[in-house]
């Protein structure tokens, strides 16, 4: 992830006026209303849906492969007494909406269940990664000196490791458990961040508002928590909006290639079975992608118009 | 002046690279050793399944490793060994490390390099062309578009192109077939899909960067005179504004080929089955193959650093307006 930018930030904070202004900015672009109304209708869907839904993980090999609703399949049974193959036509019904896979789990409740995985994952470990990246990138920017060489020398080395491949090697050496994954991706995506926040708040601390409250014997903290952090904070919200779908894309990938958690049905496991089925049941592999593309698109629309208000400038 | 600044700069950057190249070294070493799991136990769970003594096995495995000597030792040998080449023992495939990433990197090779032709070409015409006819409805369709090129999850993009190209149009063949000689039309033609499922991510970014930084050119001054000498437009646009754009683009380009591009490449293999190295770290995992998983990644991000520094050597010697203190 690279992301560039101009050096003007703007704050958030004064009271809501502010934020109620870049809400009015954000609001005219249609893209970025259409994938927030997307991102909200997802998170209901991840919360609520799997109580009117049955359960994912029940299978029931008299219904495996049945078609989504407005498709049928030709199935060809074989009759040992006449030795005839007779086909039938086999529709889509109202009791799996999506169809079912190749142990007759119903795909709608597996999809559902795997917007909880992907919305979990994306939005604990793209915090964890914002977190890190800003607390490294203001220390290292307040701090200065050998500290701020060290951090911004690691940053350096960590930020060489292509993302994929460093994930792929930390699940596999520790283990592909759920909250290993996090971890693994919320210790590793805070480089660009640090980067970011870093020349952002060098910037900010020469600004006479940082001067002046250092003048009347405003501490470091203080400082940090009512100066420079306020300051980044649009920036902040931009890269996190921004990240999600690369984090939510991660995961999938990870369980895409075998390296997820198993126990939990989400969106790249369903898709990696699904592969395998594609002349059979196309609709297994088809169905989680179309999801996880949707709310990937709809991250990047929603990042895009935040940037957008935020900072016309900017191209992150 | 001139030249021993130059001199300075390079002796410079490569000094920081090997600090790079160490601090990686040194990060993976920690990652494994700080692991679960040694590799030996990983290796153990293959050679119990055939009922050997376990503690015997155990001991014969760290004695070869070395995994009984100090940590420190252990620390000196990796990085030695990593140096003279021997990246250690495959038992999977039965040959050294080297020898297999020797026989599998060209098929990675062919896949990154047609598909960054691919992407560069189509991507950079395709941003110009949107930057020209800027708020346009073109324009917006481009950007659309190319917000959904970055959206699509390239493993998922592989899957619907084998689906509708191999499995209903019956088009490409659903597998990548290993025995096609390298340089022939066949293996051109099963490379099609491929390419088209790692492009197009790069395309979409492609499109984008170039097209932001043609913006960026268009409204300068020299752009102004330019049009006021009466060159046409074709020039202004192909001479004056292209070639200033084309830096900031080639840096990002190269940065996206570690970031996203091989990562991507990693999955495009395993879903067309394409023997390059992506595929082989793939197969590693599966197993249970320590040595070989953790070159594959060590590999990736050297090149990343290699290409790091030859972008900006590069980039020094195309732009003398650089200067580095």
């Amino acid at each position: 992830m690279k992301y560039k930018t101009t050096g003007a930030t703007t704050s958030i904070h004064a009271g809501g006026r502010l934020a109620s202004y870049y809400w009015q900015r954000t609001r005219r672009n249609k893209l970025a209303i259409a994938g927030l109304a997307f991102i909200i209708f997802l998170i209901f869907l991840a919360l609520f849906g799997p109580f009117f839904t049955m359960d994912p993980t029940e299978v029931n090999f008299e219904e495996k492969n049945l078609p989504p609703i407005g498709f049928s399949v030709e199935k060809s049974t074989y009759d040992i007494e006449t030795s005839e193959f007779t086909t039938t036509i086999i529709p889509g019904t109202w009791k799996h909406p999506l169809g079912t896979d190749n142990k007759g789990r119903d795909l709608l409740a597996m999809i559902i269940s795997g917007a909880r995985i992907s919305l979990l994952v994306g939005l604990i470990a793209t915090g964890m990664a914002i977190i890190l990246g800003t607390i490294i990138g203001v220390l290292s920017a307040y701090a200065g000196g050998w500290v701020d060489n060290a951090l911004m020398r690691f940053t350096d080395i960590m930020m060489t490791f292509p993302f994929f491949l460093l994930l792929v090697l930390i699940v596999f050496i520790f283990g592909h458990s759920l909250i290993f994954i996090v971890l693994a991706i919320g210790l590793t995506g805070w480089t660009g961040t640090a980067r970011l926040i870093r020349s952002e708040s060098l910037s900010l601390r020469t600004r006479e508002f940082v001067t002046a409250a250092r003048a009347i014997g405003a501490r470091d903290r203080r400082v940090i928590f009512r100066h420079l952090i306020p300051n980044v904070m649009s920036l902040i919200i931009v890269i996190t909006t921004l990240s999600i779908p690369g984090v939510i894309m991660a995961e999938a990938a990870l369980s895409f290639i075998g390296l997820g958690d198993p126990t939990w049905t989400s969106w790249g496991i369903i898709l990696s079975a699904g592969q395998h089925t594609l002349d059979t049941a196309w609709w297994i592999a088809v169905e989680p992608g179309i999801m996880l593309f949707l709310t990937v698109l709809a991250f990047n629309f929603l990042g895009d118009g935040l940037r957008d208000a935020f900072d016309p400038k900017s191209n992150i | 002046m001139g030249k021993t600044w130059l001199r300075d700069y390079l002796i410079k950057r490569l000094i920081y690279s090997v600090i790079i190249a160490w601090g990686i070294l040194t990060i993976t070493f920690i990652l494994v050793r700080a692991g679960p799991s040694s590799p030996a136990d990983k290796y153990l769970a293959n050679l119990t399944a055939s009922g050997q003594d376990v503690a015997a096995v155990v001991s014969a495995i760290e004695a070869r490793y070395g995994l009984d000597k100090p940590l420190w030792e252990q620390y000196f040998s990796y990085l030695g060994n990593l140096f003279r080449g021997n990246w250690g023992w495959s038992f999977s495939t039965s040959m050294p490390v080297m020898e297999l990433i020797k026989t599998h990197w060209v098929y990675s090779f062919q896949l990154i390099l047609l598909s960054s032709i691919f992407a560069a070409i189509l991507g950079i015409l395709i941003g110009i062309y949107s930057a020209v006819k800027q708020y346009t409805r073109t324009d917006y369709t481009l950007t659309f578009l190319s917000f959904v090129g970055i959206s699509l999850p390239n493993f998922w993009l592989g899957v619907m192109l084998i689906l509708l190209f191999s499995v209903k149009m019956g088009i490409f063949k659903t597998y990548y077939d290993t025995t096609l000689p390298l340089f022939s039309l066949e293996n051109l033609k099963a490379l099609v899909l491929p390419v088209m499922t790692l492009g197009t991510g790069m395309v979409a970014g492609y499109v984008r960067y170039t097209r932001s930084a043609m913006l960026d050119n268009l409204r300068k001054g020299f752009v102004t005179t330019a049009r006021a000498k009466g060159l046409p437009e074709r020039t202004v646009i192909g001479k004056h504004v292209f070639r200033n754009a084309m830096l900031p683009l080639i840096t990002i380009i190269m940065f996206d080929l570690g970031s996203i591009v091989f990562g991507g490449a990693y999955l495009t293999e395993i879903v067309f089955g394409i023997p390059g190295l992506g595929q082989v770290s793939f197969n590693a995992i599966f197993a249970n193959d320590y040595p070989v998983v953790v070159a594959v990644t060590l590999i990736g991000t050297l090149l990343v650093l290699l290409i790091n520094l030859v972008t900006d050597i590069t980039y020094t010697y195309l732009d003398p307006r650089i200067r580095y203190d």
